[in-house]
C-alpha cells in the first residue's frame, strides 16, 4: 500500500487537500475495476496518472467527476463528499471540469454556443455575460476567430482546445483531463499541451491521464502509477522517470520509452 | 498560439463560493467515521430514491387511470345488463361467412375461427406472393436496361404512394365490373375463371389421411437430417461433387410417398392422445393455481439469483446500492400480486388452461382416431355450372371478389415496398465484394449465391420482417370489401350479442400472437444469419 | 462557375457550384444503344417490358374511357370531394384558409431561405417525355395496334384527342426545342422565382382560357356546359395564384427586417396553432356568448395566465429548484387526482361544470410548467422570458379551447363541419401534431435507465405495433364512450382522433429512438460533466441531434399518416375515400358510378404522397450535403 501523501514537498504538503480517495472500489459486473484506491490531490497541484490500457486510470477520473459511481470507499471533492445527494451531484460537477479524448463538442452547436451553453443553462449567467466570458476563453485558447463555426469544420486540435475552453467557461476548481491528446494527430498535439501547460502554471488543480511522458516531466508535481486497478508508485516527476522504484513501472517505461 | 502575457482570466482564483445547504466536510477523519456510520442525504434529495419516487408514481397513476376507466366501463355495462364474458363463444353464430373452411358454423367460436383462418390464409398467400412480385421489381429496378428500370420505378412510384385501402377498394370496383359468368366467359385457359365473381383455381386440400402422413414425416425428416450429416461427412472426406442436395430431395419425395401409402400405422397416436386428454382434464384447479403460483414465485428468486449473481464478484458480493434493492423488492412484490391474481382476482384462467389443454388433446386424438387411412391430400377442379361457380368445398377454389381484390391490394402494395427493400440491400453490398468474388475466379452465379444474397440477405431480412407484420395487420382491411376475416366476423359478432369487449380482446390476442410469431420467426432467420456471416 | 448562365438574375447572390451536379451528356444514338439494345437479352427485355407498359397503360385508359364511367360524377362533385356539405354561401371561409395557408407556406421557404433550383436539361427531358406519354395516350384512343392486348381504346372524346394531340405536340416540341437548339442546356438552372411565375401563368392560362367545360352540381341538378371552368373556381383560384407569387417576394423581402431565428419561432409557433385557428375559428366559426366570455372565460384565462406567471416568475430564481419541484410534484398530483375523480360528482372544481375540462388541462399544463421552472431559471430577463411564454400559452389555448367548446353558427346540412379531402388534412395534421409529444416521451421512456420506464414505454409500443390500426379505431369509436365518465363525452370523430394519435405515438416513438441511438455515448458524458441537469441535456443536447438524425424518418412516417387517414372511412367519418365510395354512388343521378370517382381519389392521394416523398428525399440529400 502506497501512502497517499507520498513524494510530496513540504510545501505541497502544507497545502489543503482538495481530493481525497479512500479505499475506493469499482466493479463493472464480474470485473473489478479500482481495487481501492487512496489518494490526495493537493489544492493547485498538477497530478498525471500513467498506466498501461485498463489499469483503472480512466475509471479512477470518472468516478472523481461521478460519470461513474464508485461502489465502496470514499471520495471527497473539495470538502464535498460524493454521495447520491442530488444537491453534491450538481455542485461537484460544476466544480469539476473535464476534457475527454474524443472531444465530445456538441455537433450541432456552433463553437461559441458550445461554450457558453453551460455558464447560461447550469451558472444561470444573463447571455451577453457568457458570450463575453466565451469569447475571453476562445482568445485564450489561440482560437477566438473560430466561434462562429460549427465543430466539425475544425481540425481535431482546435476541438480540443475548444472543449477545455468549454469545461473553462464554468470556471472549475479542478479540472480532469482523460488522454486528451490521444485521438489528436501528432502534429497538433503540442498546440494542446501548450494551453495545458498555461493552466498549470497559473495554479489550476489537474489530473491528467496521458501518455505524453515530456509533458509529465515538465508540468506535473506528482506522477502516478497505476496498473490493474491499484496505485504501483507516486512519485515526483524527476525521480519517477529516472530512478522507477517499482519493477513494473520500470517495465512500463521500457515500454514505452 | 496563446502565451501567458495574453492572460485575461485566470481560471483558479474565482471567488470560491460556499452556499448554505451544501454539506461540506471540514475535517476529513471524521467525516470517514460518519460516513461509515451510514450518513445519508435526506430521502428528498437522495437521488436513488427520487428515481424510484418518480418511477412508481408514474406507475400508479397508469395503473390508476386504467383502473379507473375499467370500473367505469364496467359500470356502464353492468347498467346495460351487459357484464363482459366469453360465453357467447359456445353460443349460436347467427352469422353465416362469406366464405372459409365453413360457411354454416354453428357456433359464434366456430365462426370466429373461421374468419381467423380466412386471415391466415390471405396473411399466407399474401406474404408469399408480394415477395415473390417484390424480388422481380426489385431485381428488374436494377435492371441495365433503360425501359425494365423505369417500368419498375413507375411500378413502385405509383403504388406505394396510393392508401392501401383505396386499392383494395378500386380493385374491388374494378372487379365488381367484369364480365358475367358463363362457362366460356372469363376462362384464362384449363380450369383458371377470373370473373366478377371472383377467381377460380384448382384446389388442393388436405384429407383425413393428413395429420397420420404428417406424424410419419416427423420421424422421417429425423431420418433425413442423419442422412444429411452422413453425406456432408462424405462430402468433407472425399472431396468432389456428391450431389448432397439431390439426393436427399429424391429422399425427401421417396419419403413423402412412403408415408401415403403407410400412414394409417400412425393411428395408434389416436387412444395416445385421448388419454392424455382426459389425464390433462381432470387436473384440479386449484393444483393448477399452486403450479401457476410457483411458476410466478420461482420466477421471482431466480430473477433475484441471478441478479445476486451478476453483483457477486470473485472478491464476494459487492455492496449493493439502494438501487439494487429496490428492484429485487419490487420482483417479489410483483411475483406476490401475482399469486394473490391467480387465487383471488382470476381463477378463471387455470380453468381456462385446464379446458383448452384438455380439448387440444382431444382435438388431436380425434384426428389420429381409428378408421382414418385415407389419403392425406386430394385436389378438385372448378367447374361451372349454370352460370355459377359451384362452392370451392365441392369443387376447386375460389377466391371470391373480396378475397382476390384485398389480395391484389395487398400483393401490389406491399411488392411496391419490398422492392424498394430489395433493392437497397443489394445496393448495400460493396462493390468490391462483386469483385472480390471475380477476382478469385467465382462465375456470376457462384458468386451471387456465395457472396453477394447472404450479405444482402442480412440487410434485407429486418424491413423485410416488417412488410411481412404490415401485411398480415393489413388483411383486417377485409372488412371494407365484406371478406370475412376474423375482425369482420368479429364484428358481425358483437353487432348481434354486443360483447364487444370480448370480441376485442379476442383480437388483440390473434393479432398479437400472429406478429409475435413472425416477429420471432424473422429474428431467429436473423441471428441465424448474423452467425454463418460470422 | 463563369460560364453558368442564369434565366432570370434578381438575385444577386450566386448559389455555390458544388451544390449543383455536373450531368454527363450522352448523345441520344449512343444512349439507346447502351440503354435499351446493349446485349440481345437486353433487346429482348426492352420489347417486352414496353409491351407490358403499353398493354397496362391501355388497360388503365380503357377503365378510364369505360362506357360506363361518368366523369361528371367526379366533374360536378368537386366541392363534395374536397369540403363535403360546406355551405356553399359560407365557402368564402375556405378560401380564405386556403389563402392563409399560401401565404404561411411561402413566408416559411423565405424564413428558411428556400429557392429550390431546377436543371433545364432535366426540365426540357421531363416536358418531353410527359408529351410523349400523352402521345401515347392519344395513339392509343385514336388508332391502337389493332392486335388484342393493344387494341383502340373507345371513348375518348373527339375534343379531348384533339387537346391531348395540341399538347402533346406543343410539350414534345419544347422539350426537344430546348435540348437541341439552347446551348448547353445542363449547364443552365432555373431560378425559383422564374418556375413560380411559369406555374402561375400556365395555371392562370388554363383556367381562363381552356375550354373544360362548366361542371356544377346543385340540389340534385347537374350542370354541364360548355366553355371555361365555373367562375366560382376560376375567379379564388386567381387570388390564389396571385397570392402565392405576391406571398413568396413578401417571405423574401421580410428576411431583411426580422432575424432569421425569431422569423422561424413565428412559422413555427404559426404551423401549430394556425391550423387549428383556421379550422375552428375560420370554418367552424363559433358563436360566442360575448357575456359569458367575459363573465367565466376571460377572468379564467387571466387568473391562469397572470397567476401562474407570477408563480412561474418567482420559482424560476435560481437555487429555488427544489422548492420549485415539491410543488410542482403537488400541483401534478393535484391535477391527477382531478382528472381521475372528474365526474364522480366530487372532484368539481369551482364548481362550473362546463369549465371543468379547460381547467383541468391548465392544472396539469401548469404543473408541468412548474416542474420545469428549474430547468429555465436564470438572470431576470430569463425568468420574464419564461412568464411571458406561460402567460402566451394560457392566451392562445385558451382561445382556442373556448372557440372549441362554443357552438357554430354555420347551418350544415349533415353534421360534421369538416369532410372529404379536408377532414383528411385535418386529421393527418392533428394526429401527427399529437403524437409527435407522444412518441418523444414514449421513445425517451424506452431508451431511459429507469427500468419501469423502460418496461411501460415497451410494452404500449410493442402492444400497439401488434394490432391493427382498425382494431384500434373500432375500439376507440365504439368504446371510449364506456369508458369515460357520466358526464364526459367526445364526440365520434374526436375519439378517432385519440385512438389514431396513440397508435401512431408508438411507431413515431420506434422512428425517434433510432435517432436517439445514434447518439453517441459521450454526448451525455459530457453534458453531465457540465452539470446540465437530465432535462437540460435532453431539451439541449439529445433531442436536437436525435430528430435531426430522425427527419427523414419522420417523413416517411407523416406520408404514412396521411396515407392512413383513409381508414377513418370504414369507422364512420366522412373523408375524400368515403365520399368516391359511398356517397356519389349514391346520388341518384350518378347511381353506382364508383370508378371514376376512385381513380380521382388513386390520384388526389398519389399527388399529394408523392410530392411529399420527393419533398422529404430533397430535404435528405440537402441535410446530407449540409453536413
Amino acid at each position: 500500500m502506497i501512502a497517499p501523501d507520498t513524494a510530496l514537498t513540504p510545501e505541497m504538503a502544507a497545502r489543503d487537500d482538495i481530493i481525497t480517495c479512500r479505499g475506493v472500489k469499482k466493479w463493472f459486473g464480474d470485473f473489478q475495476a479500482l481495487h481501492g484506491i487512496d489518494l490526495v490531490v493537493k489544492d493547485r497541484e498538477v497530478m498525471v496518472v500513467l498506466g498501461p490500457s485498463g489499469s483503472g486510470k480512466s475509471t479512477l477520473i470518472r468516478c472523481i467527476n461521478r460519470l461513474e459511481v464508485h461502489q465502496e470507499g470514499d471520495i471527497i471533492v473539495d470538502g464535498i463528499e460524493l454521495t447520491n445527494d442530488l444537491r453534491n451531484i450538481d455542485k461537484i460537477r460544476s466544480e469539476v471540469g473535464m476534457v475527454f479524448q474524443s472531444f465530445n463538442l456538441f455537433p450541432h452547436l456552433t463553437v461559441l454556443e458550445n461554450v457558453t451553453l453551460a455558464p447560461i443553462w447550469v451558472r444561470k449567467k444573463p447571455k451577453a455575460e457568457a458570450i463575453d466570458l466565451a469569447m475571453a476563453l476562445l482568445e485564450r485558447v489561440g482560437i477566438p476567430e473560430q466561434a462562429e463555426k460549427f465543430p466539425g469544420q475544425l481540425s481535431g486540435g482546435q476541438q480540443q482546445r475548444v472543449a477545455i475552453a468549454r469545461s473553462l467557461a464554468m470556471e472549475p476548481k479542478i479540472m480532469l483531463f482523460d488522454e486528451p491528446t490521444s485521438a489528436l494527430d501528432p502534429e497538433m498535439i503540442s498546440e494542446v499541451l501548450d494551453v495545458m501547460k498555461v493552466l498549470a502554471r497559473e495554479g489550476m488543480t489537474m489530473i491528467v491521464v496521458t501518455h505524453e511522458m515530456g509533458f509529465a516531466r515538465e508540468v506535473a508535481d506528482r506522477v502516478v502509477f497505476m496498473e490493474d486497478g491499484a496505485v504501483v508508485e507516486i512519485n515526483q516527476p524527476e525521480p519517477f522517470f529516472t530512478a522507477p522504484e517499482s519493477d513494473r513501472t520500470k517495465l512500463f517505461l521500457s515500454q514505452i520509452l | 498560439m496563446c502565451t501567458g502575457s495574453a492572460i485575461a482570466l485566470r481560471f483558479f482564483d474565482s471567488p470560491t463560493s460556499k452556499p448554505g445547504g451544501i454539506d461540506r466536510v471540514t475535517d476529513t477523519a471524521q467525516s470517514s467515521l460518519a460516513h461509515s456510520a451510514g450518513q445519508k442525504p435526506p430521502f428528498w434529495r437522495n437521488v436513488t430514491f427520487l428515481k424510484w419516487a418518480v418511477q412508481i408514481v408514474v406507475l400508479a397513476l397508469v395503473v390508476g387511470a386504467f383502473w379507473f376507466l375499467a370500473k367505469e366501463a364496467r359500470q356502464n355495462l353492468v347498467d346495460k345488463n351487459l357484464e363482459p364474458s366469453f360465453n357467447f363463444i359456445e353460443g349460436p353464430a347467427n352469422f353465416q361467412p362469406g366464405e372459409g373452411i365453413d360457411t354454416q358454423p354453428d357456433t359464434a367460436g366456430r365462426a370466429l375461427w373461421v374468419g381467423m383462418v380466412n386471415t391466415l390464409r390471405l396473411a399466407g398467400l399474401g406474404i408469399v406472393a408480394s415477395t415473390i412480385m417484390g424480388v422481380m421489381v426489385g431485381l428488374a429496378r436494377l435492371s441495365n436496361n433503360w425501359v425494365a428500370n423505369k417500368a419498375a420505378g413507375i411500378f413502385i412510384e405509383t403504388l406505394r404512394n396510393i392508401p392501401v385501402l383505396v386499392q383494395i377498394i378500386l380493385w374491388f370496383a374494378i372487379i365488381s365490373q367484369l364480365g358475367k359468368l358463363t362457362p366460356e366467359s372469363g376462362k384464362l385457359g384449363g380450369s383458371f375463371f377470373v370473373t366478377k365473381k371472383g377467381i377460380s383455381v384448382p384446389r388442393i386440400f388436405l384429407a383425413d389421411g393428413f395429420y397420420q402422413w404428417a406424424a410419419l414425416m416427423v420421424v422421417f425428416f429425423a431420418g433425413l437430417l442423419f442422412t444429411r450429416r452422413k453425406l456432408q461427412a462424405k462430402q468433407d472426406r472425399e472431396g468432389g461433387d456428391q450431389k448432397v442436395g439431390t439426393k436427399l430431395f429424391v429422399l425427401t419425395i421417396v419419403a413423402a410417398v412412403v408415408a401415403a401409402i403407410i400412414n394409417p400405422i400412425m393411428s395408434f397416436l389416436g387412444p395416445v392422445f385421448d388419454e392424455f386428454s382426459d389425464i390433462w382434464g381432470d387436473i384440479p384447479r386449484s393444483l393448477m393455481q399452486t403450479a401457476l403460483s410457483l411458476i410466478a414465485i420461482v420466477g421471482a428468486v431466480e430473477f433475484i439469483r441471478r441478479f445476486l449473481n451478476s453483483r457477486r464478484t470473485p472478491a464476494g458480493l459487492a455492496k449493493l446500492d439502494d438501487d439494487d434493492w429496490f428492484r429485487m423488492i419490487f420482483a417479489g412484490l410483483l411475483a406476490l400480486l401475482a399469486v394473490g391474481f391467480f387465487w383471488k382476482a382470476w381463477p378463471g384462467l387455470s380453468s381456462w388452461i385446464i379446458h383448452s389443454g384438455s380439448d387440444f388433446f382431444g382435438v388431436a386424438g380425434d384426428k389420429f382416431g381409428d378408421g382414418r387411412g385415407a389419403r392425406p391430400f386430394d385436389a378438385m377442379l372448378p367447374t361451372v355450372t349454370d352460370g355459377n361457380i359451384a362452392n370451392y368445398a365441392k369443387t376447386g377454389l375460389t377466391m371470391t371478389v373480396g378475397f382476390t381484390a384485398l389480395f391484389l391490394g395487398l400483393v401490389f402494395y406491399t411488392a411496391s415496398f419490398i422492392a424498394e427493400i430489395v433493392r437497397g440491400g443489394i445496393l448495400a453490398v460493396p462493390k468490391g465484394q462483386s469483385e472480390a468474388a471475380a477476382a478469385m475466379g467465382l462465375n456470376r452465379s457462384q458468386a451471387l449465391r456465395k457472396v453477394i444474397l447472404p450479405q444482402a440477405f442480412r440487410v434485407v431480412m429486418p424491413p423485410l420482417g416488417n412488410q411481412y407484420l404490415n401485411i398480415t395487420k393489413n388483411t383486417s382491411l377485409a372488412i371494407a370489401v365484406g371478406l370475412s376475416d376474423v375482425v369482420q366476423v368479429g364484428q358481425s359478432v358483437y353487432n348481434k350479442n354486443n360483447q364487444t369487449l370480448a370480441v376485442f380482446a379476442i383480437w388483440i390476442a390473434f393479432f398479437l400472437t400472429l406478429s409475435l410469431t413472425i416477429s420471432f420467426v424473422v429474428n431467429t432467420i436473423n441471428r441465424k444469419l448474423a452467425i454463418v456471416e460470422r | 462557375m463563369s460560364d453558368t448562365q442564369t434565366l432570370v438574375t434578381d438575385d444577386a447572390e450566386e448559389p455555390a457550384a458544388s451544390t449543383r451536379p455536373e450531368i454527363p451528356i450522352v448523345p441520344p444514338r449512343r444512349w439507346i444503344k447502351e440503354n435499351l439494345f446493349s446485349s440481345k437479352s437486353n433487346g429482348v427485355q426492352t420489347v417486352l417490358f414496353s409491351a407490358l407498359m403499353l398493354s397496362i397503360v391501355r388497360w388503365l385508359l380503357s377503365l378510364i374511357f369505360a362506357e360506363a364511367s361518368d366523369w361528371t360524377s367526379v366533374t360536378t362533385n368537386m366541392r363534395l370531394l374536397f369540403a363535403y356539405n360546406y355551405p356553399a354561401a359560407q365557402f368564402i371561409r375556405v378560401w380564405f384558409c386556403l389563402g392563409v395557408i399560401i401565404v404561411a407556406a411561402m413566408l416559411t421557404m423565405g424564413a428558411w431561405n428556400a429557392k429550390p433550383e431546377f436543371s433545364l436539361r432535366k426540365m426540357a427531358i421531363s416536358t418531353t417525355a410527359g408529351g410523349g406519354f400523352l402521345a401515347v395516350i392519344w395513339f392509343m384512343c385514336t388508332v391502337g395496334f389493332g392486335f388484342a392486348p393493344l387494341q383502340k381504346v373507345d371513348g375518348m372524346s373527339s375534343g379531348l384527342r384533339l387537346g391531348t394531340f395540341l399538347l402533346a405536340a406543343l410539350l414534345i416540341a419544347l422539350g426537344l426545342g430546348v435540348l437541341n437548339f439552347v446551348h448547353e442546356p445542363h449547364k443552365i438552372w432555373i431560378k425559383f422565382t422564374t418556375m413560380l411565375f411559369a406555374l402561375t401563368g400556365s395555371v392562370l392560362g388554363f383556367l381562363w382560357l381552356v375550354p373544360f367545360g362548366r361542371y356544377e352540381f346543385a340540389d340534385g341538378e347537374v350542370i354541364n356546359e360548355s366553355g371555361t371552368v365555373a367562375t366560382s373556381t376560376k375567379v379564388p383560384w386567381t387570388y390564389m395564384m396571385l397570392l402565392l407569387v405576391g406571398a413568396y417576394f413578401v417571405g423574401r423581402w421580410l428576411r431583411q427586417f426580422i432575424p432569421e431565428a425569431n422569423y422561424r419561432m413565428v412559422m413555427i409557433v404559426w404551423w401549430i396553432v394556425g391550423p387549428s385557428f383556421l379550422i375552428f375559428h375560420v370554418l367552424r366559426d363559433p358563436a360566442f356568448d360575448m357575456g359569458y366570455v367575459f363573465r367565466v372565460d376571460v377572468p379564467m384565462a387571466l387568473a391562469f395566465g397572470l397567476g401562474g406567471g407570477a408563480l412561474l416568475y418567482a420559482l424560476a430564481k435560481p437555487g429555488r429548484g427544489e422548492i420549485a419541484r415539491a410543488i410542482g410534484a403537488v400541483l401534478l398530483l393535484f391535477a391527477a387526482y382531478n382528472w381521475l375523480t372528474a365526474g364522480l360528482g366530487s372532484g368539481h372544481l369551482f364548481g362550473w361544470e362546463s369549465m371543468l375540462q379547460k381547467a383541468r388541462i391548465t392544472f396539469l399544463m401548469l404543473s408541468f410548467a412548474v416542474l420545469m421552472a428549474p430547468t429555465f431559471s436564470g438572470e431576470p430577463a430569463a425568468r420574464r422570458r419564461f412568464a411571458y411564454g406561460w402567460i402566451g400559452f394560457i392566451a392562445i389555448s385558451h382561445w382556442l379551447i373556448t372557440g372549441i367548446n362554443t357552438p357554430s353558427t354555420l347551418d350544415i346540412a349533415a353534421p360534421p363541419f369538416l369532410g372529404g379531402f379536408v377532414l383528411t388534412l385535418a386529421i393527418a395534421y392533428y394526429v401527427f401534431l399529437a403524437s409527435f409529444p407522444l412518441g418523444i416521451l414514449m421513445a425517451l421512456a424506452r431508451t431511459s435507465k429507469l427500468p419501469l420506464f423502460r418496461v411501460m414505454a415497451t410494452v404500449y409500443i410493442e402492444f400497439i405495433r401488434g394490432i391493427p390500426l382498425i382494431t384500434v379505431l373500432f375500439f376507440f369509436s365504439i368504446m371510449i364512450n364506456l369508458f369515460l365518465p357520466n358526464g364526459m363525452s367526445i364526440a365520434e370523430l374526436g375519439s378517432v382522433f385519440v385512438g389514431y394519435t396513440l397508435f401512431s405515438g408508438a411507431y413515431m416513438a420506434e422512428n425517434i429512438r433510432g435517432g436517439l441511438q445514434a447518439i453517441r455515448k459521450g454526448q451525455y458524458e459530457a453534458s453531465d460533466a457540465l452539470g446540465l441537469t437530465t432535462v437540460q441535456r435532453t431539451l439541449l443536447i439529445v433531442l436536437p441531434q436525435a430528430l435531426r438524425v430522425t427527419i427523414p424518418n419522420l417523413v416517411g412516417q407523416a406520408i404514412g399518416t396521411f396515407k392512413e387517414t383513409s381508414l377513418i372511412a370504414i369507422v364512420g367519418g366522412f373523408d375524400l375515400l368515403r365520399i368516391g365510395n359511398s356517397t356519389i354512388p349514391a346520388q341518384s343521378v350518378f347511381q353506382g358510378q364508383k370508378r371514376p370517382a376512385l381513380l380521382f381519389v388513386c390520384f388526389v392521394y398519389w399527388v399529394f404522397s408523392y410530392s411529399m416523398s420527393r419533398a422529404s428525399r430533397r430535404l435528405e440529400t440537402k441535410l446530407g450535403v449540409g453536413d
